[in-house]
This record gives structure tokens, C-alpha cells and sequence, in this order.
């Protein structure tokens, strides 16, 4: 991310963008599975929704959605959740009930494979305030610090959102904070006072983290130029324990998340 | 191998008993300034025998008792002749004057080109200043590093990139030397310009292969620069006003003929690149070289010579960001004998980073320092044999990082990464020695050894190491350190020793043709971590130990080489093939940045890289200049530990970074007259590897990229023409003020070349592009130099 900031920095006023056409050749669909299940702190249920799609071509408009999966959780308590499919691809329970504690088993039947994933919920800080400046780049962008207080002597990690027109995700862990106040960080020119936005935390896994780390790495405009990092295939936790070369992409997680609601001033 | 060092030797003993024999010494300098001159040639013609002043201008050469002509000769200078009567051994330093435009034609003998020809050094590439100076480059800023890059066997990654690469090689195993002082990151600006103020060098050399047992510690290259010894006749002052920078150098005597200064700065512009903004901004770089030369007495010199030099970044209060490298050093240069010449250095280098970032809340900074202790002694033992030996060690202390808050609301607590120390030395010898007159070699061994010495928490790992493969995931993860261990520092952790043999062979075949070999062993005991294309200035150098192997390089070359016309053009062909062990790969998303347990994300790997490389110069005349062409293949690979695993990228071998299948170069430079002369270069080269996306997926709102094997694609084809012309308007009959005009035109035909080819998302229309990033179109400059 620093090098990305500097690197345009140096280079923004001699260097130019154009869109160009490249042939890309394509390799075989592979399962996409989003399993994100968010839980608000001061919920004891909430509905879930899990997404399944297959890849698609890079320049194709759209990516379509898995027809013909089943999706269900077994806890290790033996509790069983059966996911209905109320659109293509999209699979949906109502009321799924908050279990700290316990191991939730994902699996999903596509094609006549089974895939699987083993999580257990993650507990997440309060957001307490925010502070805002203007400056940046370009002198005139909103910049948020979102604070909220570390839980002590252990690891923790987050995904935050912040949420206007548009959404951006970061990602922290405590490494260097752990057990203190301290904040998240977002930017937005395009904000304008009074705007209502909204800031999300979502408590992750050392796993999730280290596999969004990744993908962030891989998307938007930070994998390219001298200074990119090489970039690779990327697996999540979810198994294909029929067929293991046929590994899916897309992450199980169980998450318990907080909001703050803030008018830009 | 023994047997053949030992047969070297017994002959060195039966070459003792020669004839009569005295020995002729002393220093070779410029008539202008008092500088020393390396690399002249220093002979003989009817002897038949011939030598080469050293580093520091220092000849020594053997003769039979008697009436001999001596000859002086140096590219760009007038050759100087002289009748010497050996009676006993004779002390004689030489000025040369340099060379006007009539005087150019110069009878040269055939001897000279034979001496060139005939010896076993290869592999090196030589540019003189004034050569570096006249290119043309972006914004008209001379650049060394830049330069390099318009001959065979040197290329970088790409327009922006830092650093450059050697035969294939990374660009942190080039040993960078200024003043034999140890340069950690040679570019300002992230790679944008070389930290080298170029009116400060004097001379410098690009050993590629066939490295010499005196250099060590990096396995790809040595670039050997030394800085002006400073003015020692009269004071005299020299500059530039550039689009980017200014400089501004000074030099002249301290007490004449004996001793002189020379002090040079050069700044960039503040807010050069952030104009376009009107807060707080800015980003500039400057560095400062000095020198103080003293020559005691006809045997003693004392040197001592610092650089420094910084980039600062500042955007509003949000980024701070300040680095560079310091450099101080103390030489004294004694002539032991009438044949031994000697050079004590002692020499401190460092390089420092330093970062705040408001919007993370912390204050950052990581760095290395060492202090290096070097003997070396140049022997010259009869006219078939001189001897180069010596000790150098080192001492380094490592800096990975200290973070602390920047203001009391930042929750970042206070934290130092461990810090690291070590001892690498060596002790080499070599011999120069030529078996008749047809063949010669050089050859000898090094001797490098490294402790790792203890530290605070050196993490300890279950018996699969700092790096687990998980087969569930089919990823690898960092591994739970089971303990930590401390060490005290002056407790040795792990020490490495490893022998390094160096070998160049020269045959002549013809009195303008020869053919020559090289093998040589290297060993690098420090490795940058990196996992980007090219290095940026944050990232940290790790020692070798516990869990980290040193870098072991093997290269065998072998060339043909040939001039025409007296020395007018000047042919060389090579070829090379090299392989590189425990070269570190970093399992995919490892984070590198402050990152205190780096073992947990690499697993070492191999490299390897071969070629062949063609330099056509044109060394006389109006018109000079180069063709330069390289065809090479430089790849790594990162096989699994054991056979469930995948290692990286599928343990296939694949194309490094900086891979360019065809590298062509051709620059010219032509005298029109004493006012103007001209100057083109072209380039030509195949895009560099990159990594397509074959597919592509949506999760939590972001489009990712499914990619293919590593660096499978290639960017478009690079080429570029660059234009220059210098006006030297005619100097007042009674000033000493000089000056020119240097008019350049980079990228003349604004070829769009590809930095990089990303694949996103469009914010706007929400549908996936390629997005080709390209720098510089065409840009004109002009700078403005002067002299008095």
C-alpha cells in the first residue's frame, strides 16, 4: 500500500493510463463460494445468505451464478441448517441463531462433489467515535479514523467497512496495538458534509485475514508496475473432498460484527 | 584444482633466479589536475613486457639492467614515450596530458592493443565519464546506472525500477562500491536517477563475470566507482542547472602538487513533482561528496572520502518519509617496496529509513551499519607474475525496524524488531601471471567466512521448520514457534565458511585476437527481502543464520575478443551460463513489512541464467560510440520439500522479473565541430514477463483475477530513440569560465511502452479492463553546466 501511494506519487504527473485490448486465454470454471455469515453483536439471530458463482472469463460482464448446489451446516453439537435457494446461486436461512463457541460445518453438493469448511464465530469490539480531517493527497478529501479498543493479550484481526456510495474494506490486526485504543483509517473524496456514512467492524480469523491480505493484493490497480508483488492463485478454507484438484475459491467465515452510524460534518 | 596452484608457485620460485633485473615505480596522473589514472598502460615495446596502473595510479614493473624505451599510453591521452637507463630501480611518476582533436591520430604501436588483447581480464565493462556525461537520458539528469544499462549483459525491470540487473541477476547482488565503501540502495527517487553525482567520479568499473578474488560478498556483480581525488594544481569549480536538479562541485589544492580537497553537492527541486498541488508537498533528494587528498611523501597517500545522501517525502502531515546511505572512509595508500603496493582502508557505510504515517500512527525506521576493516597488497613479483592479496571484514548491525507512536492518540505501542549483528571476512589471493607470451591467467582463491552472532528471541520451530505446508488448504502458513532462545551477541549463533576459486584464462591468437574463460565461485551471505519486481527503499536486508542459507553462484564464461584498425573498433563476444543456490522465494501473501519472523514466509530456491552478449564499439574519430546486443535467459524455480508439496508456482521453473529474451542497444556520438557534437541512442527490447489473468470471480464485492503459472505472459516489445546535442560555446581568450549547453529529447518518437499491464475493475462502468501503464512520452530537457 505504501509503495503504491509512493509510486504515484513520483510518477502521477508523467505517467498515462490507456485502456488496452489483451487476449487472455482462458482456463476451466472452477466453484466460487461466498460463506460470509455476519451476526450483529446485539443480536441473538440472524438471516444468512451464502453465495455460490463459478469464474468466468476476465472481460465477460457478468459472472454466473452455481445451479443445482445444496448448502447445509451441521454444528458439532449436532444442530442442522438447511439453506434454501431463493435465487440462482443465492442460498438463504432465516433466523440462523448466534452459537459462540461451537464448530460450524459448511458443505455444499455441487455437480456431485462435496465441499467442506470448519469455523467457529469471532467476537468483535464496539466502535466507539470518529474523527474526521480534511487533507490527503489532493488537500481537500475526507479522512475518518474510526476508534474502538483493542481486546488485551490476545490476537485479534478485523475487516472493516466503510460504507457511502461507495465501499472500501481494510483489514487489521493488532500486531502493534494490542490491548490499546486505536483506529481504522478511510479516505473518501467524494464525501460531503452531511452525508450519512457508516463504518462496520467484523472480528475474522488470523486465516481470513492473511487470505483477503491476498486478494487485496490482486485486485483494483495494485498488481501492476515495478513494485507489484507476483501474483498467484488463491485458496481459501473450503474443500472439495470428492475431487481435491477441483478446489473451489471463496472463504467460510463466521463473523460478529458492529456498526457506527456518522453524519459527516 | 591443488595440483595446478601448486605447479603456479613452484614456477613463481624458478622465475626468481632470473638475470639482473631493477624495478621501475611510481604513479601515473593527468597533467591537468593531478589525478590519479588507472588502468593506463605502462610498456615496453622491445622488451616485450608491458603492466597496468592499479586503482590508485600505482605501477610497478620489472626490466633488465640497460637502455629501454618506455611508453606511456592511455585511451584519451597523449602518449607518452621516454628513454630510461636501468642502472638501479628507479622511482618516476608520469603526467599525461589529455589528448586534443589533432593529436588524436596518434601512431599507436601494435604492442598496446596486444596488452588489452592479451590479458586475462574479461567480462568488465569500462565507460568513461565524459562518455556517461554526453548520453542522452530523461530529463537531461546524467545517471551512471542508466548508462550501464546501454551495454550488453545489463538491464533493469523496467522504466521505473530501481536498481539494475547483471547476467541475469538480482538487483540486490550487485556489490556497489564507492570509494570501496559499500553502497546499499544506489537510487534516488525510487529508481528514477542513481545516487551517483556523476562530477564527482572519476572513473568506474562493471565486473560481470570472471569477478576477481579481491571483490566478495554479492554474487552477481561488482560496479567499482572511485570518486575524484580532488584538484591538487589549482582551484577550480564546476556545475549544472538542470529540469530536476543543480550541482554545484568544488576542488582545488591544499598546499599544491601535495595535498586537495574537493567538496560537491547536488539537490533536486522541492515540490518537483507535486506542483500540480497546492498543500504542503514536497519530495526532493540531495547528496553531498567529499574528499581530502593528502600524498605525504613519494610512499604515502592518506585518503579520506564521505558521501551522504538523502530523499525526503513529505505529503501535508499524513506521510513522512526520509532514506539514504552515509558513507565515510579513511584510506592510506603505503608503497611497502619498490614492488609492493599496499591500501589500508577502514570504512563505515550505512543506509537508514525512516517513515511516519499519520494515518497509521506510528513513526518507523530500519537501516544497516557496518564497519569494514580492508588490507589489500599489490605485489609485483617479477615481469610474469604480480600477486594481489589481502583481509577484509566486516562488521554489520542490522536494523529490521522500530515503530512507535507518532502522537499520544495512536494506539501503536512501542516496539523494536529484534535486532541482528554479524562478522563476514575474507582473505584472498591472486595471481596475475602470464605463462608465455601467448597465454595468461588469472586465478585465485577467496576465503569468506560469516558468524551470525546471538540475538534477543530468536524464534525456535518443530522439526518442519519456520514454513508449514498445509495439505487441507494446499497452502503454505507460517509455523507456531514452539520457544524462543536468547543468545547474547557476542555468542556466535551459526557461522558459515565457504572457499571461492576465481579463474580467467587469456590465449592469444593473433596480435589483435584472443580468446579468453572465466569461473568463478561467489558467496552472498545477505539476501534483501523482497518479493516485489524491482527492491523499493523500505526493504530490509537479512544476514544468513539459523534459518536462512547463503546465496552460492557458479559462472562459467568465455569470449573472443578483437580489434581492427589499430584500436579504432574494438569487437567482443561472450557467453556465460550461471547457477544460483538458496536463492529466497516468499510463499504467496507473505507480508514483509515489519515483519520480525521473515523465515516463516520463505523457502529457498535456485536461479539460474544464461547467454551470450556482443559489443561492437567505435573507439577513434568524430564518430564513436556502440552496438551492443544480449540474448539471455534468466529464471528461478521453488521446488517442494519433500514430494506432497507444491513449492512455488508448481516447482516450475519460471522467468525472473527482469528476463529479457533480446536486449539491443546502439549509441553513437558525433563531433561536428569544437562547438557542437551529437548524440543518439536506441533501444530495443523484448517486454518483460508479467502474469495475465485467465479468469476472473466476485467475493465481498471485489473482482478478483484468477491467475495463470507465474511471469507466463510478456509485456509489448520496449524500444525507445533518445537525442542529445552538447553546445560548447568558444571560450574568452582571457577567462576561465567555460560552459555548454547539453539540449536532450527522451523517447523522440513518444512511444507509449507498457510500465505494466493491470487487470481491474472500472469504478464507473463496473466492467473489467486492461490497463496499460506507461511513463515518459517524449521529454525534451536541458541543462546548463558550467566551469571555472
Amino acid at each position: 500500500m505504501k509503495k503504491i501511494i509512493l509510486l504515484f506519487l513520483v510518477l502521477s504527473l508523467y505517467s498515462c493510463e490507456d485502456v488496452v485490448d489483451v487476449d487472455l486465454k482462458e482456463s476451466a470454471p472452477r466453484l466460487v463460494i461466498e460463506a460470509s455469515l455476519l451476526w450483529n453483536a446485539d443480536r441473538k439471530q440472524n438471516a444468512q445468505v451464502i453465495k455460490l458463482t463459478t469464474t468466468a472469463p476476465f472481460f465477460q460482464d457478468e459472472v454466473p451464478p452455481a445451479i443445482g448446489a445444496s448448502v447445509w451446516i451441521i454444528t458439532e453439537t449436532g444442530r442442522e441448517f438447511i439453506f434454501e435457494e431463493v435465487e440462482d446461486g443465492i442460498f438463504r436461512y432465516e433466523n440462523f441463531p448466534l452459537l459462540p463457541n461451537v464448530e460450524h460445518q459448511l458443505l455444499i453438493t455441487y455437480n456431485n462433489e462435496l465441499y467442506t469448511a470448519t469455523e467457529k464465530l469471532v467476537p468483535v469490539p464496539q466502535l466507539d467515535f470518529v474523527e474526521q480531517e480534511i487533507g490527503g493527497f489532493s488537500g481537500d478529501e475526507y479522512e475518518f479514523k474510526v476508534y474502538y479498543r483493542d481486546p488485551a493479550d490476545m490476537r485479534n484481526y478485523y475487516l472493516f467497512r466503510y460504507i457511502n456510495e461507495r465501499v472500501s474494506l481494510q483489514i487489521y490486526d493488532d500486531e502493534f496495538t494490542d490491548g490499546n485504543r486505536t483506529f481504522a483509517f478511510f479516505n473518501d473524496e467524494d464525501a460531503r458534509s452531511g452525508d450519512i456514512v457508516m463504518f462496520e467492524i467484523q472480528g475474522i480469523t488470523r486465516g481470513f485475514y492473511d487470505y483477503m491480505f491476498i486478494l487485496r493484493s490482486q485486485s483494483g490497480s495494485s498488481n501492476g508496475g515495478p513494485f507489484r508483488t507476483q501474483p498467484s492463485i488463491v485458496r481459501g478454507n473450503i474443500v472439495n473432498t470428492t475431487n481435491p484438484e477441483n478446489f473451489p475459491f471463496g472463504y467460510f467465515r463466521m463473523s460478529t460484527i458492529n456498526h457506527l452510524v456518522y453524519e459527516v460534518e | 584444482m591443488k595440483k595446478i596452484f601448486a605447479i603456479c608457485f613452484l614456477s613463481v620460485v624458478f622465475q626468481l633466479r632470473a638475470q639482473e633485473t631493477f624495478v621501475v615505480n611510481g604513479v601515473i596522473k593527468d597533467a591537468d589536475n593531478n589525478e590519479t589514472l588507472a588502468g593506463v598502460n605502462i610498456l615496453f615495446p622491445e622488451l616485450q613486457r608491458g603492466t597496468v596502473s592499479n586503482d590508485y595510479g600505482f605501477y610497478s614493473i620489472k626490466i633488465p639492467k640497460g637502455e629501454h624505451v618506455m611508453e606511456i599510453s592511455f585511451l584519451g591521452y597523449q602518449t607518452s614515450r621516454v628513454k630510461i637507463d636501468a642502472k638501479e630501480n628507479i622511482n618516476m611518476d608520469f603526467s599525461l596530458s589529455t589528448a586534443t582533436q589533432d593529436l588524436e591520430e596518434v601512431v599507436i604501436t601494435e604492442d598496446i592493443e596486444r596488452l588489452n588483447i592479451s590479458r586475462p581480464e574479461m567480462s568488465v565493462n569500462k565507460l568513461e565519464i565524459t562518455t556517461i556525461q554526453k548520453l542522452p537520458v530523461v530529463f537531461g539528469e546524467v545517471d551512471i546506472i542508466k548508462s550501464l544499462l546501454l551495454l550488453p549483459g545489463v538491464s533493469n525491470a523496467g522504466e521505473a525500477s530501481s536498481g539494475f540487473n547483471v547476467r541475469g541477476g538480482a538487483a540486490d547482488q550487485n556489490l556497489i562500491l564507492l570509494d570501496e565503501a559499500t553502497i546499499y540502495n544506489a537510487s534516488h527517487l525510487f529508481g528514477l536517477f542513481s545516487v551517483f553525482n556523476p562530477d564527482a567520479i572519476k572513473n568506474l568499473k562493471l565486473y560481470k563475470g570472471g569477478i576477481p578474488a579481491n571483490y566478495g560478498g554479492r554474487v552477481s556483480s561488482v560496479l567499482d566507482i572511485y570518486q575524484k581525488d580532488g584538484n591538487s594544481r589549482k582551484f577550480e569549480a564546476n556545475g549544472g542547472i538542470g529540469l530536476i536538479s543543480s550541482r554545484l562541485l568544488a576542488q582545488g589544492p591544499i598546499q599544491k602538487e601535495k595535498s586537495s580537497f574537493l567538496v560537491g553537492g547536488r539537490s533536486s527541486y522541492a515540490h518537483l513533482f507535486l506542483k500540480l498541488t497546492d498543500n504542503e508537498n514536497v519530495a526532493y533528494f540531495y547528496d553531498l561528496n567529499t574528499k581530502l587528498t593528502f600524498r605525504l611523501d613519494a610512499k604515502n597517500t592518506i585518503l579520506f572520502s564521505g558521501y551522504f545522501g538523502r530523499d525526503v517525502f513529505k505529503l501535508s502531515e499524513s506521510f513522512n518519509n526520509t532514506y539514504g546511505n552515509s558513507v565515510f572512509n579513511l584510506r592510506w595508500n603505503h608503497i611497502l617496496k619498490e614492488n609492493i603496493f599496499s591500501n589500508l582502508s577502514l570504512i563505515y557505510s550505512d543506509y537508514y529509513y525512516g517513515l511516519t504515517l499519520d494515518f497509521v500512527g506510528f513513526n518507523w525506521n530500519s537501516g544497516i551499519k557496518n564497519l569494514n576493516f580492508k588490507y589489500d597488497l599489490d605485489h609485483y613479483v617479477n615481469k610474469d607474475i604480480s600477486l594481489n592479496y589481502g583481509l577484509q571484514s566486516t562488521w554489520y548491525e542490522f536494523n529490521p525496524g522500530e515503530i512507535e507512536p507518532n502522537s499520544p492518540a495512536s494506539g501503536i505501542i512501542a516496539s523494536e524488531l529484534t535486532k541482528k549483528y554479524a562478522f563476514e571476512s575474507a582473505a584472498y589471493i591472486s595471481l596475475e601471471h602470464s605463462f608465455s607470451d601467448k597465454f595468461s591467467a588469472e586465478y585465485g582463491l577467496r576465503y569468506s567466512s560469516f558468524l551470525r552472532f546471538g540475538q534477543e528471541e530468536l524464534n525456535l520451530y518443530p522439526a518442519e521448520g519456520p514454513v508449514t505446508y498445509n495439505s487441507r488448504f494446499g497452502i503454505y502458513e507460517k509455523t507456531e514457534p514452539t520457544g524462543t532462545k536468547n543468545l547474547s551477541k557476542n555468542k556466535i549463533e551459526r557461522s558459515f565458511g565457504n572457499l571461492e576459486p576465481r579463474i580467467a584464462l587469456a590465449y592469444v591468437l593473433a596480435d589483435n585476437q584472443s580468446v579468453k574463460m572465466s569461473y568463478n565461485r561467489m558467496t552472498q551471505y545477505l539476501h534483501l527481502i523482497t518479493n516485489t519486481s524491482s527492491p523499493t527503499p523500505l526493504d530490509v536486508w537479512a544476514p544468513s543464520g539459523r534459518y536462512i542459507d547463503p546465496q552460492s553462484l557458479d559462472q562459467v564464461a568465455a569470449g573472443y575478443y578483437r580489434t581492427f584498425s589499430g584500436e579504432k573498433y574494438s569487437l567482443e563476444i561472450e557467453g556465460f551460463y550461471k547457477t544460483l543456490e538458496n536463492r529466497l522465494d516468499y510463499i504467496d501473501g507473505a507480508n514483509l513489512i515489519a515483519n520480525d519472523a521473515i523465515e516463516q514466509v520463505i523457502l529457498p530456491g535456485e536461479a539460474r541464467a544464461y547467454g551470450a552478449e556482443l559489443l561492437l564499439k567505435k573507439n577513434k574519430g568524430d564518430f564513436t560510440g556502440w552496438f551492443a546486443y544480449t540474448l539471455s535467459r534468466s529464471e528461478q524455480r521453488t521446488p517442494g520439500r519433500t514430494s506432497e508439496e507444491p513449492g512455488i508456482n508448481n516447482s516450475q521453473w519460471y522467468a525472473t522479473a527482469y528476463d529479457k529474451t533480446h536486449d539491443l542497444s546502439v549509441t553513437g556520438s558525433y563531433q561536428l565541430s569544437q562547438k557542437w557534437d551529437f548524440n543518439a541512442s536506441f533501444i530495443y527490447q523484448t517486454g518483460l514477463p508479467t502474469t495475465y489473468p485467465t479468469a476472473q470471480y466476485k467475493f465481498e464485492e471485489l473482482t478478483i483475477p484468477v491467475y495463470s503459472a507465474r511471469n507466463s505472459n510478456r509485456l509489448p516489445d520496449y524500444h525507445r530513440l533518445d537525442l542529445s546535442a552538447t553546445y560548447t560555446p568558444q571560450k574568452e581568450r582571457r577567462s576561465t569560465y567555460s560552459s555548454s549547453w547539453n539540449f536532450g529529447i527522451y523517447n523522440v518518437y513518444a512511444r507509449k511502452n507498457a510500465v505494466s499491464i493491470s487487470f481491474r475493475e472500472n469504478q464507473d462502468t463496473r466492467r473489467n479492463e486492461a490497463i496499460r501503464l506507461s511513463l515518459f512520452g517524449i521529454v525534451p530537457s536541458v541543462t546548463y553546466n558550467f566551469k571555472f
